[in-house]
């Protein structure tokens, strides 16, 4: 089971992100749990100053952008 | 009913003769501005002046550049508050960020310059720099030991490098050239190159039907809607239209729509740049230096833009249409809500409240600006109401530096991360400074001279130094009677 964190505060980009995130699991057919960082603290200590971030499996992705589905699909692949 | 329909009326002149007069040749440019900022400038080429190791003398000028240049939206502001505050630099520089961020990004700057006139621009500009260091190195002394208690751990947040390709930096200066060309007011820009008549005899009238459904007062400062701002008004719905379904899904792939939408702005830019006079037989069309102007930043815009990576382009792209869809909506319903407002607001009512420059009228503003919470650049609108209704310079900047920093929403933001008393503290600085800034800006308005002006403002800081000096010897003397130890967090 593979985790997927989407870094956070809710703003437009972080929930663009983790439609793009649930779209390229699903079309892998990759089974993920899916968690949202708010807290600040938590999302400086994952090294991220750019929000939206996503983490998977403890491993920090991307930052500061929307990546494409593609992409999301290679990482969850790694 | 008849002054229901007054109001309405009032708030939609109000929204028209504003999407047709600022729109376009201010805010389109400068949202593509602000898009090619978020997506395209490495954060790390700026945050690496703001490291733990960093001497101050470096990191709070870099603070101040951070906040104009990379916070351009709370999906940056609020996290590299955070590192800086955290893991870099410290209270003193995150403080510097955070006031200097909402005033000095490049959406607010050309805002205000469009709406209140250049010389606001500037004064909010260099007074939220110059006060913005100053809070921050206040906070930073006065809080002194809790800064030496924060956790001391790496500096990897900061030790990034970067530096900006040449193509995304071409791109960002030839918009800001397309923004520029489009509004700044220069003879040879407004000469007219050569012009041809239309025969378009319904213009005329059309122009007066216009002026009938909004009037045109300058003494009110309603501005009217001319045919160009009819036709104006039409592409940018257009524009929408093509935007909805054009750069939705820009960082997936580029469709059929994003060109027409692109097209659509380009055409935009260039058409009001034109100057449309109705005349007795129909419509003259005048072509000015403005449209050569803004035509060559134009294409070197494409030029620089057809030089970037797939990806990078898309980002952009998308940043710019995410501001869009995150500002606009609120500054449309703030300006017709102003438009409405304004219709009931008598002016004797400001002109006694804070038609001068004294320090009451100053208090009140701020105040007025603390309890007022208008979203991301819908104070500006609100200022220029007050401006057209007799306040006063000098209370209205004060106003314009009280509400962005003091809004609830980022009161409450700042105390989750600092800490209650370091708020109050902060909520307090900033209600001084800005009061300060508005007696300030006040006076020069009034013809003070920049001598006088640079005395008051010396005077202000030797004041503020004093105090300092003043708390930190009953500090080292008496220890503070709830925080024998200083402040743990």
């Amino acid at each position: 089971m593979t985790t997927v964190k989407i870094l956070g505060s809710g703003c437009a980009n972080c929930r663009k992100l983790e439609a793009v995130a649930r779209e390229a699991a699903a079309s892998a057919g990759v089974e993920a749990e899916f968690v949202k960082v708010t807290d600040m603290k938590t999302i400086v200590d994952y090294g991220v100053l750019s929000t939206p971030g996503l983490v998977i499996d403890e491993k920090l992705v991307s930052s500061g952008r929307i990546p494409t589905q593609a992409e999301v699909k290679q990482w969850l692949a790694a | 009913m008849g002054t229901f329909l007054h109001l309405v009326n009032g708030g939609l002149g109000n929204l028209a003769a504003y999407l047709a007069a600022h729109v376009l040749l201010c805010l389109l440019p400068a949202f593509f501005i602000a898009g090619a900022m978020a997506a395209l400038i490495p954060k790390a080429s700026v945050t690496r002046w703001l490291g733990r190791k960093t001497s101050p003398r470096v990191s709070y000028p870099a603070a101040a550049a951070a906040g104009s240049l990379l916070a351009v939206c709370s999906c940056t502001i609020v996290p590299l508050f955070a590192g800086i505050y955290t893991k870099g630099a410290g209270l003193g520089p995150a403080i510097t960020f955070l006031f200097f961020a909402p005033a000095g990004n490049v959406l607010a700057l050309a805002y205000t310059g469009s709406i209140l006139g250049p010389e606001f621009a500037a004064a909010r500009l260099l007074l939220c720099l110059v006060f913005g260091i100053g809070i921050g190195l206040l906070m930073a002394i006065l809080f002194r030991q809790d800064d030496a208690t924060r956790d001391a751990r790496t500096d990897a947040l900061f030790a990034g490098e970067g530096s900006m390709e040449p193509a995304a930096l071409g791109l960002l200066l030839a918009l800001i050239a397309a923004l520029v060309a489009g509004t700044l007011k220069l003879a040879v820009l407004s000469a007219t190159l050569f012009s041809i008549e239309l025969p378009l005899p319904f213009a005329q009238s059309w122009q007066s039907q216009l002026l009938e459904w909004v009037p045109f007062d300058a003494a009110k400062g309603e501005e009217g809607v001319t045919v160009q701002g009819s036709l104006l008004i039409l592409l940018l719905v257009l524009i929408g239209a093509a935007a909805w379904q054009g750069l939705e899904n820009i960082t997936e792939r580029a469709n059929r729509w994003t060109w027409i939408a692109l097209g659509l702005a380009a055409a935009t830019l260039l058409f009001a740049a034109l100057r449309l006079t109705p005349t007795a037989g129909g419509l003259e069309l005048a072509v000015t230096g403005r449209v050569l102007a803004v035509a060559i930043a134009l294409w070197a815009v494409l030029h620089f833009g057809r030089r970037l990576q797939v990806d990078r382009w898309q980002a952009w792209l998308w940043e710019s249409w995410r501001f869009v869809k995150q500002v606009f909506p609120l500054l449309v319903v703030g300006v017709f809500v102003v438009g409405v407002v304004r219709q009931v607001i008598r002016p004797e009512w400001i002109e006694s409240l804070a038609g001068t420059n004294d320090l009451l009228a100053n208090a009140v503003a701020v105040l007025f600006g603390v309890f007022m919470y208008f979203p991301t650049l819908v104070e500006v609108p609100v200022a220029r109401m007050f401006l057209d209704l007799g306040m006063h310079p000098g209370p209205l900047l004060a106003y314009l530096m009280a509400d962005p920093e003091l809004s609830l929403q980022s009161m409450l933001m700042v105390a989750a991360v600092i800490g209650r008393r370091k708020t109050a503290a902060y909520v307090a600085l900033v209600a001084l400074f800005s009061m300060s800034a508005g007696l300030l800006y006040g006076a020069w308005v009034d013809g003070a001279g920049i001598a006088r002006t640079a005395l008051l403002l010396t005077g202000f800081v030797a004041a503020l130094a004093g105090a300092v000096a003043w708390v930190e010897r009953r500090r080292e003397g008496v220890p503070h009677p709830l925080h024998p130890r200083g402040e743990q967090r």
